[in-house]
């Protein structure tokens, strides 16, 4: 799941999109812009229009008359006067006149004025739509110029996705994304190891006020440790994790017990398809509690003591425990144990998986 | 035999062809129609506006030819409640012609489409042959 390369493909961006492709509709849109550009031009005219009108009607009927040229015909002038200069005849549209005073007059063009506003911002908004259009088609030219190629790939649902952001913060959205990435690409499971250490980090930090649970969990251990009938077991594991913590400053313990508390999540999150887990949740409630003890036990050393731990990690190497777990498992078919060595087991497994 | 029938093919495309271009023809005059009663939806619209907001006294002309007829206020007011209605209601039809005249041009494309298609194919096979 975690690991599986997914299928895609890459093409050049100028088979995609040719380049006079790419001038033709980029073109069209300079033309469109042109045209809206013309429109607000006229708009604005309009506008500039009715405020001398406004004006002009304001000033009129400051006096009785006024001494005008009337124009007669095209291009000829006689000299004549203005009376009643408060009554204004005005076109209210589909050839529909109203008789007005001065300042009607001047309300009826601020109105007109107001629906001229609205059209110039429509207008406006609409040319910046368009720039914003023909910017794109200029990047993509200039892309397909450069050669820049175009990677797709088939988006898969994947399960153990869904059950990380599930079972954790949303902290950690961030780190899952980036495992996302590593599975894409197989240099950057690199760059995913180390999402995973920051998500570790993390962890630590949440985990630090989760002592309270791990002593809860630690009371367990007391009763099923006689159970188990193997004191060796627990401190195997002890010393196993700490080997990890050597690895990886601490995490493996801390993710270790979340794998513990949410382990159906884990057998779907981390490729954990390890079949011990699995049937470690199937078998049910006492298994999950001997997991529980073992868990218990595990972190019973990090909330006690890490320095502790740590030099006996020190003292330890990784294959020496590695198969005296496997041997204890063996030489006692105690479920625990079982339990116990390969809920361990996955972690270096997982670890393997990131690498 | 197949090159008769790469010819009646031709023709039916043509066919085809002339009627597509037709009923974009079409298509268009009905949007610059639209468009027009929309202008006018809009003048009317502002004209209604201002007429409700004059006072009963006031005195309203129309504009009949070259002559200013004088118009009752309430009579004005009606008939341009009158030109609205008429206006929407042309506006609907219009839309729904175009909707109509643009399926008609899409089923129209469909058709060509495969014929232009079979026409390739038969010429493909006689080329073979």
């Amino acid at each position: 799941m975690g690991t599986s390369r997914r299928k895609g493909s890459v093409v050049p961006l100028g088979s995609q999109f040719p380049l006079e492709e790419i001038h033709k509709a980029s073109k069209r849109v300079q033309d469109a812009i042109t045209d809206k550009n013309n429109e607000l031009h006229r708009l604005q005219t309009f506008l500039s229009d009715n405020n001398n009108l406004v004006n002009l009607v304001q000033k009129l009927p400051e006096q009785l008359s006024h001494d005008v040229m009337v124009p007669f015909g095209k291009a000829a002038f006689f000299p004549g006067r203005l009376i009643h200069t408060n009554e204004f005849l005005v076109l209210l549209g589909e050839g529909y006149y109203a008789d007005r005073t001065s300042k009607q007059t001047v309300e009826i063009l601020q109105r007109r004025g107001k629906t001229l506003d609205s059209q110039v911002d429509s207008i406006q908004a609409m040319i910046k739509d368009l720039e914003a259009e023909a910017s794109l088609f200029n990047a993509t030219a200039s892309e397909v110029e450069d050669g820049i190629v175009e990677i797709m790939e088939e988006y898969v649902e994947n399960g153990s996705d869904d059950g990380e952001s599930e079972s954790e913060s949303p902290m950690e959205d961030a780190p899952s994304c980036g495992n996302d990435t590593a599975t894409k690409v197989e240099y950057a499971s690199l760059l995913s190891k180390m999402d995973e250490l920051e998500k570790q980090e993390e962890l630590d930090a949440q985990n630090g006020d989760s002592s309270e649970e791990t002593t809860v969990d630690f009371d367990h251990s007391p009763y099923q440790r006689p159970v188990d009938n193997n004191p060796q077991n627990p401190e195997d594991i002890n010393q196993a994790t700490p080997l990890d913590r050597v690895a990886n400053n601490n995490y493996f313990a801390n993710d270790l017990r979340k794998k513990h508390n949410h382990q159906e999540d884990i057998a779907d999150q981390l490729n954990f398809a390890s079949l011990a887990v699995q049937s470690q949740v199937r078998e049910g409630k006492n298994l999950s509690q001997n997991v529980k003890s073992v868990d218990a036990s595990l972190k019973h050393p990090i909330s006690q003591a890490a320095s502790a731990s740590k030099i006996e990690a020190f003292t330890g190497s990784i294959v020496e425990h590695a198969e005296n777990l496997q041997t204890s498992s063996r030489e006692q078919s105690s479920t625990s144990q079982v339990s116990g060595s390969q809920s361990l087991k996955p972690v270096s497994r997982f670890k393997m998986q990131r690498r | 035999m197949s090159s008769i029938n790469i010819r009646d093919l031709q023709r039916e495309l043509e066919n085809k062809a002339n009627d597509l271009s037709k009923l974009q023809k079409d298509i268009a005059k009905n949007h610059q129609v639209r468009k027009k009663y929309t202008i006018q939806l809009g003048e009317n619209e502002l004209v209604l506006k201002e007429l409700d907001l004059l006072k009963e006294d006031a005195n309203v002309y129309k504009l009949i030819g070259p002559v200013l007829v004088k118009q009752d206020l309430a009579e004005a007011n009606a008939n341009v409640r009158k030109r609205i209605e008429y206006i929407s209601a042309e506006l609907k039809r219009l839309d729904a012609t175009v909707q109509d005249l643009e399926e008609k041009q899409k089923s129209k494309q469909e058709t060509i489409m495969k014929l232009q298609q079979k026409a390739q194919s038969l010429q493909a096979g006689k080329g073979k042959a």
